[in-house]
Formats: C-alpha cells, sequence, structure tokens
C-alpha cells in the first residue's frame, strides 16, 4: 500500500535546507578587541587615514549613539546584544597595503569568493557586472574600474572616496540617512568600515550593472558598511548586493546603511539578494541583519528597492524611499522566506513630499518551520502631494503550522486627491494545489518549488536577469531535501 | 487496464467504498452514476492517491503494475489522468510553465526527449484552441480567475496534452451549460480510441447523450448495486436513483 | 479653556481622586455591593499604574490625549451627587427630539444614573446594579472585566480601567437560556449640561449583556449630549457575553458635537456558534476614541461590525478594533468606512489576531476613506497578526476619490456635478445603513446625514483639487 505523507508535511521535509555558504576561510586578520567606546572610533579612522572632518562626522554619530535606546517596537524577539562584546574592525591581514592589482591579492581571498559564485577575475566575471567585494570590514578588490571611469562612473570603496572624491562625500554622507536617524544607523556612522561609493555623472547610463559583494568570515566581529550611491541628473544606475556569512553559533551582527540620491530624471534599481548565515535548525547562531535603507527622489526620478531575503537569524529591514520631487516613483519589491527560528520584520516607507508622486508596494512573506515574518510599512502623503498614489500588496504564505505571518501597514494621508490602495492576503500551500500537481506528475520538491516561485513572481521579475537566476536557484535550495 | 478487486476504502475513518471491483479494458468507456454521497468521488480520489483516502483492503492493478505501491506522481506519469469537479488555483504559476512541467515529466518516464519550448508552445496553442480556450488562458496562473466553464475546459486540455491511458473524468459536467458541457464532450471524444479508457463520473445522464458510454454502474452505498449498458442510464433518468435502493440494502 | 498649563498626565491624578472621593460617599451610604468595591479598588489600582500613554504608545500613537487637561480645571463636583433633577433634562425639547422613535423598550441614563421617570419599565432580566438582588448580583460579578481580563496585558484599554474605578450603577441585560427579546431594547446615555454651562461635566457609563445558550436580542445604545457645545468627557464601556448559539444585533450611535470628549469601549465574547451583527457610527469632537475588543472564545462563531466615522472641522475620531481569534472556525468580517473635511483626523487601527490553535478561520477586514480636504488627516492601520496555516484571511484599506465612471454617469443623467457628489458622498456610507436592521433608525440616520452632507460640504469628496493638480 502507498503510504503518502501529507502535503504540508512533504513540504517540511522540502525545507529543511543546508546553508551552502556557511563555510570558514582560514585568512588571518587583524581584528580589534571586542569594545566599543571613543578610541575605537578614532582607531577605524585612523587605519582608514582619513582626514579630521571623517572622524569628527564619526564622533558625532557615537556620541549620539550613546543617548539612544535600541528600538523595540519590531515583531522580533532576540537576546539583548551586548555592544561591549562586537569587535568592530576586521581586516584580512593580506590587507594592510591594499593591494594594486588582483594579482596581489591573497589568493585565499580570491578563492572564498569564487567558491561562493563570484569570480573576480575579470575574464571570469559574468559579463556586465562589475564587483566590489567587500570581506569583514574591508573592500577586497573592484572590478571594471577601468571600463566604468571611461564612463564618468565612480565605482570604490567608500574609505577611497573619502580621499578621492571629499566633495561628494562631505555632500552626501547622511543626507538621506543622518547619523542620528536611529540607534542602528548612529552605531553605523560612528564605527563603518568600508562599504560602496557609486557616482554617476549627469545623463550617464551606467554600461554595466554594479555589484557589492558582502562577506562576514571573522568571528565576533560586526560588520558596518556603508554604501552611498549618487545619480546625477537624467543618469541611470541598476545595483545588486549579495551577502553570506560561514555557519557559527555565535549570533553576530551586522548593521548596514545603504543611501541613495537619484536628483533630477535619475533612475536607481537596487537589488539585494541577501542569505546571511541564517542559523541552525535550532535557532542557533546566525546574522543580526539591522540595515537603514533609504533613497531620496527628486523630480521625475525613481528608485526601485527589489529584495530577497532568505538569510539572517532576524532581520530588521526598511528599504524606503522619500518621493520628494514632483512625479517621482518609489518601488518597493520584497520576497523574505523564514525557515526554522528566523524572524523577519521588514517592509518599507513610502513619504510622498512632491506633487503626482507614486508608488508601489509589493511584499511576498513566506513563513516556514518556527519562524516569523512580518510586513512593517509605511505609506504617508503630506499635504503637498498632490495626485499622488499608492498601491499595497502584501501576501503571506504559510508553511506548516507553527509559524507566523504578519501584517502591519500603517497609511497616514493628509492630501485628499491621494490614491491609497493597500491589500493583504494570507494563504497557505494548499493540499488541493499540491495533489493536482502531484496529479499531473509532478513530483512534490518541483511541486513546491513551482508553486513557492509562482507566489514570488511579481517580485522576481524586477530583478535583473543575473540575479533572477540566482534567487529562483535560492530558493530552490531552500526548498531542496528528501521527499517521502 | 485497470482491475480493481473487493475494493474497500475509507475517508476520516469513516468506510466509503465497499468491495468494490470493477474491470476496465482498454479503450472502454464505463459511466460511473449514483446519487450524491455514494462514493463516485470518494473512486476518483482512491484511484489517482490522493491524501486521506485509506485503502483498507482490495487490490487495483493498473497495466499489469500494483497502483498501490504508486504514489500520486508515480500513477500520473504511468497515464492516469483525474479531470477535478473542482479544479484549485494555483496563483502566480503560470499554465503554461505548469503544462510543461507536466508534459516533461510524463515524457521523461516514457523514455521520450523533452518537447523544446518552441514545439510545446505550438502544441500547447493548438490544443487550447481544440477545447475553445483562448491561448491568452496559456499564460495566465493556473486557474486564476477562471470561470467554472473555463477551468473544466482547463482540465480536458490538460487531459489532451498529457495523453493518458486512463482518464477519470469526476462530475465534470456538474456546473456546465450546455455549450461549455458540448466543448468537454466533443473534446473527450476526439480523444477516444482503442487503447484509451475513460471513467465517467456523473450525477446527471445529459453528459452520456455526448459521450456514450460502453457501461454503466450505479454506485450506491460505496458498491456498484447495478451494471448494464447505456440504457441503463436513460432508465435512471427516468425512474430517478429510489427504485435501486432495495438493492443497496 | 483653562490657562493652567497642566501636562495631560494630570488628568490622570485628577481623576484618581475623583474615584477616592466617590468611594468615600458611597462607604457613607453604605450601600454598595462587594463586588463593586471590588471592582472600584482594581481598577483605580490598574489606572494608576499604567504609564501615561504618549505618542510612542502603540495604542495612542495618532490620538493625542492633550485636550483632557480641560477636564483637570473644572470641577467635577457635580460627579459625585446622584443624578437628581434629570427629567428636566430628559423631557427637555432638545433631548426628547434627539431621543429616536421607534417601537422598543426604552430606558434612559443621564450621567450615567438612570432616569425612571423617561424610560419604560424594566424588562424581567434587567436590572440597575445598584437594585440587584443576589441572584442578578451574581451574574455581574461573573460577567463584569471578564473579556477585559483575558486581554494581553499591553492591550487592555486605560480607560476601561477607569471606567472600573468610577463604577457607581450601570444595566444589565440578562437573557437567560433560549429567551428572544421581543422588542429592541433603546439604550439612551444622555450627558447632560454642566450648572451654568461654565464647567465641564464628568459620566461614568457602563453596560453589561450576558445573554445565555441560543437567546436573541436587539439592542441600540444611542450616546447624546443634552446641549450643543456642551464640555463634558463621557467613559462608556459596554461589555458584552454571548452564549452558545446567541445572536446579537447591537448598534452603538455616537452623535455627539465638537465639545464633548467621549472615550467608549465596546467589549464582547462570542461562544460557540454565537452571532454579532455590530453597527457603529460616530461623528468626530475634541477627542472622540471608540474601541471594539472582541473575542472568539467558541467555534463557529461569527461576527459581523459595520462603522462609519464622518470627522469634519478641527474633530477627531479614532476607531480601534481588535479581533481575537482563540478558537477554530470562527468567521469575521469587518467593514469600516469614513469620511475626514477640514482640519479633522480620523484614524482606524483594526487588528486581527489569529491563533496558533485557531485553524479555518476565515477573516476579513476592510477600511475605505474619503479625504475632502488637504488639511484633513486620516491614520489607517489594518493588522494581521497569524499563527495558524489553514485560513482565510484578508485585509484592505483604501483612501480615494469617488469614482469617475460613476460621476459621469450621474452627469449623463442630467444630474449636477456638485449633487452628483453630494450623492455618490453619501453613498459612499449609505451602503452600510442599509445593513442595519431597524428600518426606523435607517431612516432618521439616513435622514440626519443627508441633511448633514448637504448642508456641510466638509463630507462631500471635491473634485476640485485634483483638477486644479491635474491641469497644472
Amino acid at each position: 500500500m502507498s503510504e503518502q505523507v501529507s502535503g504540508n508535511a512533504q513540504v517540511e521535509d522540502l525545507m529543511r535546507k543546508d546553508y551552502a555558504a556557511g563555510f570558514h576561510s582560514a585568512i588571518e586578520s587583524d581584528t580589534l578587541p571586542p569594545g566599543l567606546d571613543e578610541d575605537t572610533v578614532r582607531f577605524i579612522s585612523a587605519q582608514k587615514e582619513e582626514p579630521e572632518w571623517m572622524l569628527e562626522w564619526r564622533l558625532k554619530a557615537y556620541r549620539a549613539w550613546r543617548e539612544m535606546a535600541e528600538p523595540t517596537w519590531a515583531h522580533v524577539h532576540y537576546p539583548e546584544i551586548d555592544f561591549s562584546s562586537i569587535s568592530y574592525y576586521s581586516s584580512p591581514k593580506s590587507m594592510k597595503n591594499r593591494p594594486k592589482s588582483l594579482d596581489e591579492v591573497d589568493p585565499e581571498l580570491i578563492a572564498t569568493y569564487e567558491k561562493l559564485g563570484i569570480p573576480l577575475h575579470e575574464q571570469a566575471a559574468l559579463a556586465g557586472v562589475a564587483v566590489d567585494a567587500v570581506f569583514d570590514s574591508v573592500s577586497v578588490v573592484t572590478t571594471f574600474r577601468e571600463k566604468l571611469y571611461e564612463a564618468g562612473v565612480i565605482f570604490c570603496p567608500i574609505s577611497e572616496a573619502v580621499h578621492k572624491h571629499p566633495e561628494l562625500v562631505k555632500k552626501y554622507l547622511g543626507s538621506v540617512v543622518p547619523q542620528k536617524d536611529n540607534f542602528y544607523a548612529a552605531l553605523n556612522s560612528a564605527v563603518f568600515s568600508d562599504g560602496s561609493f557609486v557616482y554617476i555623472p549627469k545623463g550617464v547610463r551606467c554600461p554595466m550593472e554594479l555589484s557589492t559583494y558582502f562577506r562576514i568570515n571573522e568571528l565576533n566581529t560586526g560588520q558596518f558598511e556603508r554604501t552611498l550611491i549618487i545619480a546625477e541628473e537624467g543618469s541611470h544606475v541598476s545595483y545588486l548586493e549579495g551577502c553570506t556569512a560561514p555557519m557559527r553559533d555565535e549570533n553576530q551582527l551586522h548593521a548596514a546603511v545603504v543611501e541613495l540620491v537619484a536628483l533630477d530624471d535619475a533612475t536607481i534599481k537596487y537589488s539585494t539578494v541577501q542569505n546571511w548565515y541564517p542559523g541552525d535548525k535550532n535557532g542557533k547562531g546566525g546574522i543580526y541583519n539591522f540595515v537603514t535603507k533609504r533613497g531620496i527622489a527628486h523630480k521625475n526620478a525613481r528608485i526601485s528597492w527589489t529584495q530577497v531575503e532568505t538569510g539572517s537569524a532576524v532581520t530588521w529591514k526598511y528599504p524606503s524611499c522619500i518621493l520628494k520631487g514632483d512625479n517621482s516613483v518609489g518601488e518597493f519589491y520584497s520576497v523574505a522566506l523564514t525557515n526554522n527560528f528566523q524572524q523577519a520584520d521588514t517592509g518599507t516607507k513610502m513619504i510622498h513630499l512632491g506633487k503626482n508622486t507614486s508608488s508601489t508596494i509589493i511584499a511576498k512573506g513566506i513563513s516556514a518551520g518556527r519562524s516569523n515574518s512580518s510586513y512593517r510599512g509605511l505609506v504617508r502623503m503630506n499635504p503637498g502631494a498632490e495626485g499622488a498614489r499608492n498601491f499595497t500588496q502584501c501576501d503571506s504564505l504559510l508553511i506548516g503550522d507553527q509559524c507566523g505571518a504578519h501584517t502591519f501597514p500603517y497609511i497616514e494621508n493628509r492630501n485628499s486627491s491621494a490614491v491609497i490602495e493597500h491589500e493583504a492576503t494570507t494563504s497557505k500551500v494548499s493540499d488541493d494545489q499540491m495533489f493536482l500537481c502531484q496529479q499531473r506528475g509532478l513530483d512534490a520538491e518541483k511541486a513546491v518549488s513551482m508553486i513557492v516561485n509562482g507566489f514570488c513572481r511579481e517580485v522576481f521579475k524586477e530583478l535583473p536577469m543575473e540575479f533572477a537566476v540566482e534567487a529562483g536557484k535560492l530558493l530552490e535550495v531552500s526548498l531542496e531535501g528528501s521527499v517521502g | 487496464m485497470l482491475e480493481i478487486n473487493k475494493l474497500n476504502a475509507q475517508v476520516e475513518d469513516k468506510q466509503i467504498l465497499h468491495d468494490l471491483s470493477l474491470n476496465i479494458k482498454a479503450g472502454e468507456v464505463h459511466a460511473i452514476m449514483g446519487p450524491n454521497g455514494s462514493g463516485k468521488s470518494t473512486l476518483g480520489n482512491v484511484l489517482t492517491g490522493r491524501d486521506g483516502y485509506e485503502v483498507l483492503s482490495g487490490d487495483i492493478t493498473f497495466n499489469g503494475k500494483n497502483l498501490l505501491d504508486m504514489g500520486i506522481e508515480e500513477r500520473a506519469r504511468e497515464g492516469m489522468f483525474l479531470a477535478f469537479q473542482y479544479p484549485v488555483e494555483i496563483p502566480g504559476v503560470s499554465n503554461m510553465e505548469f503544462l510543461k512541467a507536466a508534459v516533461d515529466a510524463r515524457r521523461k518516464h516514457q523514455g521520450l526527449e523533452e518537447l523544446s519550448s518552441f514545439d510545446f508552445m505550438k502544441l500547447a496553442r493548438d490544443t487550447s484552441k481544440n477545447v475553445s480556450l483562448d491561448p491568452s488562458f496559456l499564460k495566465r496562473g493556473v486557474n486564476e480567475g477562471f470561470s467554472g466553464g473555463e477551468k473544466k475546459r482547463n482540465e480536458i486540455m490538460q487531459m489532451m496534452l498529457l495523453e493518458p491511458s486512463l482518464c477519470i473524468l469526476d462530475e465534470t459536467d456538474s456546473g456546465l451549460d450546455i455549450d461549455a458541457l458540448q466543448v468537454v464532450a466533443s473534446g473527450v471524444n476526439a480523444m477516444r480510441n482503442s487503447e484509451r479508457s475513460f471513467i465517467v463520473v456523473t450525477h446527471y445522464q445529459r453528459l452520456l447523450d455526448f459521450i456514450v458510454p460502453d457501461y454503466v454502474h450505479v454506485l450506491a452505498g460505496g458498491k456498484i448495486v447495478k451494471s448494464g449498458d447505456k440504457e441503463l442510464a436513460r432508465e435512471l433518468e427516468a425512474k430517478g436513483y429510489g427504485w435501486l435502493e432495495g438493492e443497496v440494502a | 479653556m483653562s490657562a493652567i498649563a497642566t501636562p495631560a498626565a494630570e488628568f490622570q491624578k485628577h481623576a484618581l481622586t475623583l474615584a477616592a472621593a466617590q468611594s468615600a460617599t458611597i462607604a457613607q451610604h453604605n450601600n454598595s455591593p462587594a463586588w463593586m468595591t471590588t471592582l472600584r479598588e482594581q481598577g483605580a489600582a490598574d489606572f494608576a499604574r499604567t504609564p501615561w500613554p504618549g505618542r510612542k504608545t502603540e495604542q495612542w500613537k495618532y490620538t493625542s490625549l492633550q485636550s483632557l487637561q480641560d477636564f483637570v480645571a473644572a470641577d467635577w463636583g457635580a460627579a459625585l451627587v446622584p443624578a437628581a433633577g434629570h427629567e428636566a433634562v430628559t423631557t427637555g425639547s432638545a433631548v426628547s427630539s434627539a431621543l429616536l422613535s421607534f417601537d422598543a423598550t426604552r430606558l434612559v441614563f443621564v450621567d450615567g444614573v438612570f432616569d425612571a421617570r423617561a424610560s419604560d419599565a424594566l424588562p424581567s432580566g434587567m436590572t440597575l446594579f445598584s437594585l440587584a438582588d443576589d441572584a442578578a448580583s451574581k451574574i455581574i460579578a461573573d460577567n463584569l472585566g471578564r473579556v477585559a481580563g483575558s486581554v494581553d496585558a499591553a492591550r487592555r484599554n486605560l480607560f476601561s480601567m477607569l471606567n472600573n474605578a468610577w463604577t457607581r450603577d450601570g444595566l444589565l441585560v440578562h437573557l437567560p437560556r433560549s429567551v428572544t427579546l421581543e422588542k429592541p431594547l433603546y439604550i439612551a446615555h444622555v450627558s447632560s449640561a454642566a450648572p451654568a454651562n461654565t464647567e465641564a461635566t464628568v459620566a461614568n457609563q457602563r453596560v453589561l449583556v450576558v445573554m445565555e445558550e441560543g437567546s436573541s436580542a436587539q439592542i441600540v445604545e444611542h450616546y447624546i449630549a443634552s446641549t450643543p457645545g456642551q464640555a463634558a468627557f463621557v467613559n462608556a464601556l459596554t461589555e458584552i457575553q454571548l452564549g452558545n448559539n446567541a445572536s446579537l444585533h447591537h448598534t452603538r450611535l455616537n452623535m455627539e458635537d465638537e465639545a464633548l470628549s467621549h472615550v467608549g469601549a465596546v467589549h464582547l465574547n462570542l461562544q460557540r456558534d454565537a452571532r454579532f451583527h455590530g453597527f457603529t457610527i460616530a461623528e468626530g469632537s475634541r477627542l472622540k476614541r471608540i474601541d471594539y475588543q472582541m473575542n472568539h472564545c467558541g467555534q463557529g462563531a461569527e461576527l459581523n461590525l459595520d462603522g462609519v466615522y464622518l470627522a469634519r472641522n478641527k474633530q477627531l475620531v479614532d476607531y480601534h478594533t481588535t479581533i481575537e481569534h482563540r478558537v477554530p472556525n470562527g468567521t469575521s468580517k469587518e467593514v469600516f468606512r469614513g469620511i475626514i473635511g477640514d482640519k479633522a483626523r480620523a484614524v482606524f487601527n483594526g487588528r486581527i489576531h489569529i491563533h496558533k490553535d485557531a485553524q479555518k478561520t476565515l477573516a476579513e477586514l476592510n477600511n475605505r476613506n474619503l479625504l475632502t480636504s488637504n488639511s484633513a488627516e486620516i491614520d489607517t492601520k489594518p493588522e494581521l497578526e497569524i499563527y495558524a496555516d489553514d485560513v482565510r484571511c484578508a485585509h484592505g484599506a483604501t483612501i480615494s476619490q469617488l469614482d469617475e465612471t460613476a460621476l459621469y454617469y450621474l452627469q449623463s443623467r442630467g444630474i449636477s456635478p456638485a449633487q452628483a457628489r453630494v450623492m455618490l458622498s453619501f453613498g459612499f456610507i449609505n451602503e452600510l445603513l442599509q445593513g442595519l436592521p431597524h428600518e426606523d433608525i435607517k431612516t432618521a440616520l439616513g435622514t440626519h446625514l443627508s441633511a448633514l452632507f448637504a448642508a456641510d460640504r466638509a463630507f462631500v469628496s471635491d473634485g476640485d483639487v485634483r483638477d486644479a493638480a491635474e491641469s497644472a
């Protein structure tokens, strides 16, 4: 007699995935002892040989941070973080004198990225994608710089931009996410180590996709990267970001800040595939991913956030748009998959200031195991936002009866001509859907991956081609496993 | 093709099928009729291996193999097809993608090569026209937002594409107006041949005017209480199921 | 308004002082049952312990209690005196014309005190807290505060605690097993004018409905201010226990004007297969905050709640609703619509919480709003918190304009654009009025509201603003 595992049990089996990026690389590092005070900030600044104004900026942030309290409103639970037990700076030893070319980079580092599927040799790299590889606190290498330089595009580590383009950094750093914006942003502002800097000149369409690949390697290290993208009038850029970390029993903190400035008629498309280590099946270990991402869109500009979040033990992240200029457009497309004991509280803020601004929010949450996934969003129409529009759709998919899916949308409207639509639904992979697929000859694994991918379709189609494939694979990997 | 021998089956601890036996040869069309709650739909679900339908005893042989040893998708790949009474919606999964995956799985099982995307698309478009379904339905999510009639025609289209050896039509006629019914019936009739068998489960005789069965069985109380040819269906239409009640007991 | 700039939290202190003074008076008269003493003491303790809400208190994020400081300066002495001479108020033309006329058992309370002369005789099963016999006392003691008691501490209603602390009297509506209340019960809660109209009055209103298995009833609660423009603070709490298969139509009308501050709550428990059909309507005022706390405690219960809110001038109206599905197979449907104009603000927070065991729940929440002025504000937050996988839940919220196609259609039939806008704006809420079970109330509300819409453009969605923006 045939024994059928129930649809749900099958799905749960499939969700037991292995974390493929969980290896640790044996790379010697200079790591600052744990602890945070003004000297730590000074040390980091000195390591980067920063000018005085940069140090002052950091210290201002640090002093503000000391007065601030950790936010508690998110629908996540984790033990109190001891900020004095974290090391705030770690750099591969071989990076002491930043290599001039890839040939000088520690081969172990290059191997690490190749293992992660990120070839750093330009000839082997994905055609049309320039990569900035950030390892723990330091940018290792940035590919295709010359080619970009010809187009006038600046793509370099932010530590380098502080020296080479101080006028741009001074003008825009903190202009979207001020130092005191929130607890984690303040912390980042004080101790950020590296990250990517992008500048697209007026009227330039960036000739290739730009990409940063973040890797946490060292134990007990926080990663605090800072990304700043400036798109001048009429320019266009698509930027991708990927993240992984080794499997460890301890939780590690990642508190990044991303600022986007889209000047008149510019377009910035920012895509993330976040696959930080999520912790093990029992909820041990994993990354605390507390990230502030925000963009400001001037007249006729467009900012589009697309994120596929499958990693991290706890995610606290709300990529947002300030639609300042008339006719500016903000978009947020998100897939958040949580499994085992993962918790995600993620969403967006769309702040409509200008006339005829419009925003679209498509958020898909998938909860499995004992995880909890929350959508938290704010749509605010200010009195000046004549004719503003928002459309929001939040869908949750539950897999198994131990998980939770939550929706907390805040809608604030102060303009009578604004139109806001918000819809949310919650459903599960139903036994009927599984049965239909299997009756048509598909195995359970294929059936679940097809149903889950179908659920995420609206978001995946927003990703650049290379990432859409990666995201699909990531979900597929998440769904790999034994079928009864 | 299909031999059911003394099948006893239950759903949620309630026995629905009692010592049911049925023998279907290649090329035959068997109609199964019966009042509501007689176990008609249970039979289709047991044959396809749906969760929650538990076989207590008896055996079923399909194309010479023990059906009960096979999982849902194995049975499907062996050529068993159930046209659902209430086809479920799968948002976001396009009909085309779904159909290609199913056809690929079946062809792989048969040792055939996968169809190229181009060939498959052409095939699917042609087939959709055969069931009067606009090819644009192929791009939409599986059954997503389809009307009742469109869902049923989508089922028949899948049947045509998968070319099963045994087709089980579970109350495919319910909720269909006469035009849609004719489309469904002509699709089924076009597929009839000496290799392919059908089990047509229905409450109404009307469908059997269009799909003429070789045999008609009356299912009541979980067992076949009467078998005959297509005339039996007319008799049921005229007299209702009441006159058979004596035979149920 | 008081010239003294007292922090709103002073209200808390002041309210507790009143509670203590009342308790002392009650003790003197020695006529208070033991359960009431306990309730008052517990309420005062809870209220004192609860931190005064500020902008960071999620439940009060959009609604400031700053205006309550007016009442701190006011003399609350009157609230100590058992109401007397209220006949003048209730028989006065302002109130009697406000009372809805329909075939019902009519009970009138003035500032929380029963007005026997203006009321019909109390039908069987109904009694005042102060006149409760032993059996009724037991029912009150067993049921009072039961809903509030089951709510997470963080979400407990601050003003329900205060209502407990201030409880002097109240109405018990008890329906034994299988009893059907023949006539609808019409409860009018009247707030009287303060003496000489110089100071505020404070009133505590309380109703407890206990319906046993298979009973059914229709209850209308109507909140009325005796004088336009009077500054009163009203704290109203209705608790409802619906037994197995019991059925209640509950209508709550809350249309007092500007100056009156009203904080109200409805607490509801639904046992197995119980059915609740609620309708609630509120016009804004200085402060109007209404909380519905509804619990599915038994399987198969059905909950429907329709709500309408209207705010103009500088009014505020705030609805917070919570539905807790604690058991499987429950159904909830909630529809709220609001129109906000001038410099008014409306807040809607609809929360649906599906607990781990509440499989097969069907829950739907829909909130639609029309904003008619750029100085007005609507803050809406439909929340879903779901811990069970086999459920169907959806919520939607929109802030929109009148349907252009419908406007065009009406105009093509010869109706002026202005008139068409009035019709469609009124239609926006009239859809919900049509669900009311009482024809007379439907008519009365319809008349009142259509007059209001015709007279005040605040509730008529105007295309001008957007048209201007489009042509710009």
